[in-house]
């Protein structure tokens, strides 16, 4: 019987054996493994997200403002919506912060990505730093348009675990 | 001559409504419930449609009370005449939720980049789209699924499933985003929501047609096949959605086509069977399995092993993507291939594994039923069709055979009577099995069409 996608030869076993059970374990195989796929992904999400970790301190974001890159200055008023031709900054008021903490900020943008950093470092060193302005990524001429957040974190071990304070803007398409 | 002794089945249609129809009911219940507040939530926060509704709306709004007039004027006829009405009344209302649901689809997922690019965009989407649905349904190679069930599902993904996860997303993301510290917590929160929303509103059709069109959802081959589609129509309107979002952001620098190109092949190509196909099919699959499971607790088991694998599955994907950058360069581009392989790559093969199996035991014993069937001489197979009707292969030849000798009529006619045959011997599959929920003499029926079939004057 060439050709022929049944065979015959394993037909006849098939009315003896439901191999409709063996469907089933084998689907209980994969969801255990999916289970497991997904505890990992809550230990994952708990690592980087722990629980218990309100220090009390609070960040005092200043505003956003529109950004100089060659004067390094801010100007205008806080703004919650920019023009993708507009370079802007935040300004953060690390004073607010108690010391013996170690703390960054940071820009994401609608990606994800990490567009402008300043620290880690405690709250004196970055003294200096107030302004965080939003780099224009390699290559392109304007910041991506979408959402923008801020994020003033506490560090510990080497990983952000607090967001101390956080501003999310807008940057236009027009 | 037939014996009209033959114990009842189910097939083609019942006509006591079973029990299964009031869950299937209570789940559309859910989802247009669902589905309304959905359009709210899209209308006051994700984009007003100024003026738009109003037009586009009262075409939608008219098909569905029509709909719903015949709906409740059915119930008034008798018996026979009430299921032709149901059938036009479900039709319309169908047309107008979908008409509905599309048109918000297309204001609040395309304006971004304009109308002609998102009329590029699914020109392009479509045929990819559609060899993934021909690839699909030819993967039951003993009895193809309907292209009509085939395409309503891929629909639901595309048009229900889509609009049913807008306002959750949005509100899980907008939480996460403002109570969330940035970075792989945030990304792990992002997989789970994409994971268990998406794959709950893709999984709903699968267990409605489960419900509702038994007759043509045997076993997991079947849950695959319906399964695969909803997603590859999910895939159809994310991929819109990311081509003309990403072609929006990128254009005023000058790649918007590049970037418009690249998640066309990504999504369409490189991920379209390694990703939403994937994942659905495991829903499907779970469905399938529990078909033919004999306790209700096995049946549960199975249709929550499928989900809890698709939402693995999917969440694996988008919660560790970025522990595989992609590096900028011309090798970059055997990343991105390696990156899908390696990532979703065991999920297919499992799946495929699982389809495999399927169509095997599929066909072992449908081979069985045909024997039965020719051995107890009703007329409808005969001995001699056995070999020919067990094999794909062999059928294709028999009716390349009958359109050199016939034409395409012949051809036609003899593909209808192969149809009825293997429908036969499914429905004495499920009679063997006890897969039946409610008796009748629906074999008798399908063996008195497959002898109609034969017979001269059907040719």
């Amino acid at each position: 019987m060439r050709g022929q996608s049944i065979r015959l030869s394993a037909a006849l076993p098939s009315v003896q054996y439901d191999q409709v059970r063996t469907l089933y374990r084998t689907i209980l195989v994969f969801a255990t493994v999916g289970v497991l796929v997904l505890i990992v992904g809550l230990v994952e999400f708990v690592h980087f997200e722990p629980p218990a970790q309100a220090s009390g301190a609070q960040a005092r974001i200043v505003g956003v403002y529109l950004f100089d890159p060659t004067t390094g200055a801010t100007s205008g008023s806080d703004q919650g919506q920019f023009a993708r031709t507009q370079q802007f900054a935040a300004v953060v008021d690390w004073s607010s912060l108690p010391g013996g903490i170690t703390v960054d900020a940071r820009w994401y943008d609608a990606f994800g990505d990490v567009v402008g950093r300043v620290g880690p470092g405690a709250p004196a060193q970055l003294a200096g730093h107030q302004v965080v302005p939003v780099v224009v990524p390699s290559g392109f001429h304007h910041s991506l348009p979408g959402s923008y957040t801020f994020v003033v974190e506490r560090i510990q071990d080497g990983i952000p675990v607090e967001v101390l304070a956080r501003r999310i803007v807008l940057v236009r398409r027009t | 001559m037939i014996n009209v002794t033959t114990p009842p089945a189910a097939n083609p249609h019942p006509r006591l409504r079973p029990s299964r129809y009031g869950i299937a009911i209570a789940v559309a219940a859910v989802v247009v419930v669902a589905l309304i507040a959905s359009s709210f939530l899209n209308y006051v926060y994700l984009d007003t449609i100024p003026g738009r509704a109003s037009l586009y709306g009262l075409l939608a709004v008219a098909l569905i009370a029509l709909g719903t007039y015949i709906l409740v004027r059915a119930f008034s006829r008798d018996r026979a005449m009430r299921r032709k009405h149901l059938i036009r009344a479900s039709v319309l209302i169908g047309l107008g939720v979908l008409l509905w649901l599309l048109l918000i689809d297309v204001f609040v997922f395309t304006q971004s980049a304009g109308p002609g690019v998102a009329a590029i965009c699914v020109l392009v989407c479509l045929p990819t789209t559609g060899f993934g649905l021909l690839v699909v349904r030819r993967m039951d190679r003993n009895e193809k699924e309907p292209w009509r069930l085939v395409l309503v599902a891929a629909a639901w993904g595309a048009i229900v499933a889509t609009s049913l996860v807008i306002w959750g997303e949005t509100i899980w993301e907008a939480t996460a985003q403002t109570s969330l510290v940035p970075g792989p917590g945030l990304d792990a929160s992002t997989a789970f929501m994409a994971g268990v929303l998406e794959e709950l509103a893709k999984g709903s059709a699968v267990v409605l047609l489960f419900l509702v069109m038994r007759d043509d959802f045997d076993d997991v081959v079947d849950g695959i096949v319906y399964g695969a589609a909803v997603g590859l129509g999910f895939n159809f309107m994310e991929s819109i959605t990311y081509m003309t979002n990403l072609y929006a952001i990128f254009q005023p620098e000058g790649i918007g086509g590049y970037a418009a190109g690249f998640q066309w092949y990504a999504r369409q190509v490189l991920g379209l069977f390694f990703g939403h196909a994937t994942y659905t099919a495991f829903i499907g699959a779970g469905i399938g399995i529990a078909r033919q499971l004999p306790s209700v607790r096995q049946k549960g088991f199975a249709i929550a092993s499928g989900f809890i694998v698709a939402i693995a599955a999917h969440f694996s994907w988008d919660a560790w993507l970025t522990f595989f950058p992609i590096q900028s360069n011309v090798f970059g581009l055997v990343e991105i291939h390696l990156r899908t392989l390696i990532m979703t790559g065991p999920f297919t093969a499992a799946i495929i594994a699982l389809l495999i199996f399927g169509v095997r035991f599929e066909g072992q014993n449908l081979l069985d039923q045909l024997r039965k069937e020719a051995a107890d001489g009703l007329g409808a197979i005969l001995p001699d069709e056995v070999r020919v009707l067990a094999s794909p292969w062999q059928r294709l030849k028999q009716r390349l055979r009958a359109l050199n000798q016939g034409g395409p009529r012949a051809y036609l006619a003899l593909a209808r009577l192969q149809s009825a045959q293997l429908d036969l011997a499914m429905e004495r599959w499920h009679r063997e099995r006890k897969e039946i929920d409610t008796p009748l003499d629906a074999e008798v029926q399908l063996r008195v069409r497959v002898i109609d079939l034969r017979s001269p004057t059907a040719r």
